[in-house]
């Protein structure tokens, strides 16, 4: 961060460095479009949901890290991306603590 | 990193850099960071609706799942596509500016004007077709329609888990009935289905069950809290790309009259941030709205 940007230093990644990453991105689309169709339930119920998040957690990492330039990006950028989902992360885990907990109200079942 | 070095004899100014930084390096740190902090928020703004996603899919899974499978994965798959191309369209635009190709540039700024106009395209021909279906969860705002005398919108008797109503394939002789406009959904097989395999939640035992019996109705409330999200992330994604394609024009105007080059790109680097951004959203829109429930149909249930 502290040295001196040089002329070509934000070039990144060249063009087939962005057709790779484009690549990766279609097959990720295509490939969580046919494991949908297979019935993951018995590895547990919902185990479709955590396939299918966790490719577009990858496609996510790839648009960030490379179209995105974070990976070229200084640390305060890197900060700020990880608070982000941090704070995301607090908003779904409080959220859902209270409502896995509440009573239905009905005392049957 | 450098703070005012400069002697007082000659002050050498890159045509890019504005007044209050002292070098180009500071003066681009600064502006992504604003972005970035701008897109945190942004993060925290769609998170909202990811959360009310999370607590009513949590409760109601099966009325999740129904809803999901009547959506077009085709179409959604198409935008997804469509979403990641201009990403890459996008990205070499930023990439032609850094380079100081004016007309690469703009040729890049055209054709990811044109994706997202598809995009856009794509989502008027999926919500025209909710409007035809009575989809739109707002009583009122679907399409009016007077059945011929004797027409049954339920057929008469049939419980709700034998009905092929709004089911993936219509069946041909289901009429669309629909005088007031109203938010219509009549098949409940999936609840029959969990409550047969005996893995409803609580939530759902209760939600969609009028004295031990399953109740159509009460399904059909839960299926419309599911359209009632994808109107809303779709709409404010849809907006998004609205405003995108503004920013897309403003860009195209300025890197056509030339102003960026190998020094001065900030603009197209921090506008392409923003499309990215809305890419990510699809990304995850895609699965969670389209696909969650999609193994349900090709299991053979």
């Amino acid at each position: 961060m502290a040295e001196h940007h040089h002329e070509n230093d934000h070039e990144h990644i060249a063009i087939p460095g962005y057709l790779g990453v484009f690549a990766v991105l279609i097959v990720g689309t295509i490939l969580t479009y046919f494991v949908a169709t297979i019935d993951l339930d018995w590895i547990f119920p919902g185990a479709n949901t955590l396939v299918a998040l966790l490719i577009a957690f990858t496609k996510m990492a790839c648009v960030m890290l490379f179209f995105m330039h974070v990976r070229w990006s200084p640390r305060l950028i890197w900060l700020a991306v990880a608070a982000s989902f941090f704070w995301l992360a607090i908003m779904f885990a409080y959220v859902m603590q209270d409502y896995l907990t509440r009573s239905t109200g009905v005392f049957t079942q | 990193m450098s703070t005012h070095g400069h002697s007082d004899k000659f002050v050498y100014h890159e045509p890019g850099l504005q007044h209050q930084f002292s070098d180009m390096e500071q003066q681009e740190e600064s502006v992504s960071i604003g972005m970035w902090m701008f897109l945190v928020q942004e993060i925290m703004f769609f998170g909202g609706l990811f959360t009310a996603y999370l607590v009513f899919r949590s409760k109601y899974p099966m009325a999740f799942a129904a809803g999901s499978n009547h959506l077009d994965a085709f179409w959604g798959g198409l935008n997804t596509i469509v979403l990641i191309v201009s990403s890459l369209t996008m990205a070499l635009t930023v990439y032609y500016a850094q380079k100081g190709n004016r007309n690469l540039q703009v040729i890049f700024i055209i054709l990811t004007m044109l994706f997202g106009a598809t995009f856009l395209g794509v989502k008027a021909i999926e919500y025209n077709d909710k409007y035809h279906h009575g989809l739109v969860p707002i009583a009122g705002l679907n399409l009016r329609a007077k059945g011929t005398a004797g027409a049954e919108q339920h057929p008469e008797g049939k419980p709700c888990w034998e009905v092929a109503g709004h089911s993936a394939e219509p069946a041909a002789e289901h009429q669309y009935v629909n005088p007031k406009g109203e938010f219509e959904w009549a098949d409940c097989s999936l609840a029959k289905l969990a409550q047969d395999e005996g893995y409803l939640t609580t939530a759902e035992q209760i939600g969609y069950f009028s004295n031990g019996e399953l109740d159509g109705n009460k399904f059909r409330d839960k299926v419309r809290i599911f359209y009632y999200l994808y109107f809303v992330m779709t709409g404010l994604h849809a907006l998004h790309m609205i405003v995108g394609l503004l920013l897309m024009t403003w860009l195209l105007w300025t890197a056509y009259k030339g102003y960026y080059n190998a020094d001065y790109y900030m603009p197209v680097e921090m506008s392409g941030l923003y499309w990215h951004f809305v890419d990510i959203v699809w990304i995850f829109l895609f699965p969670l709205l389209y696909l969650l429930g999609r193994h349900f149909l090709h299991a053979g249930h």
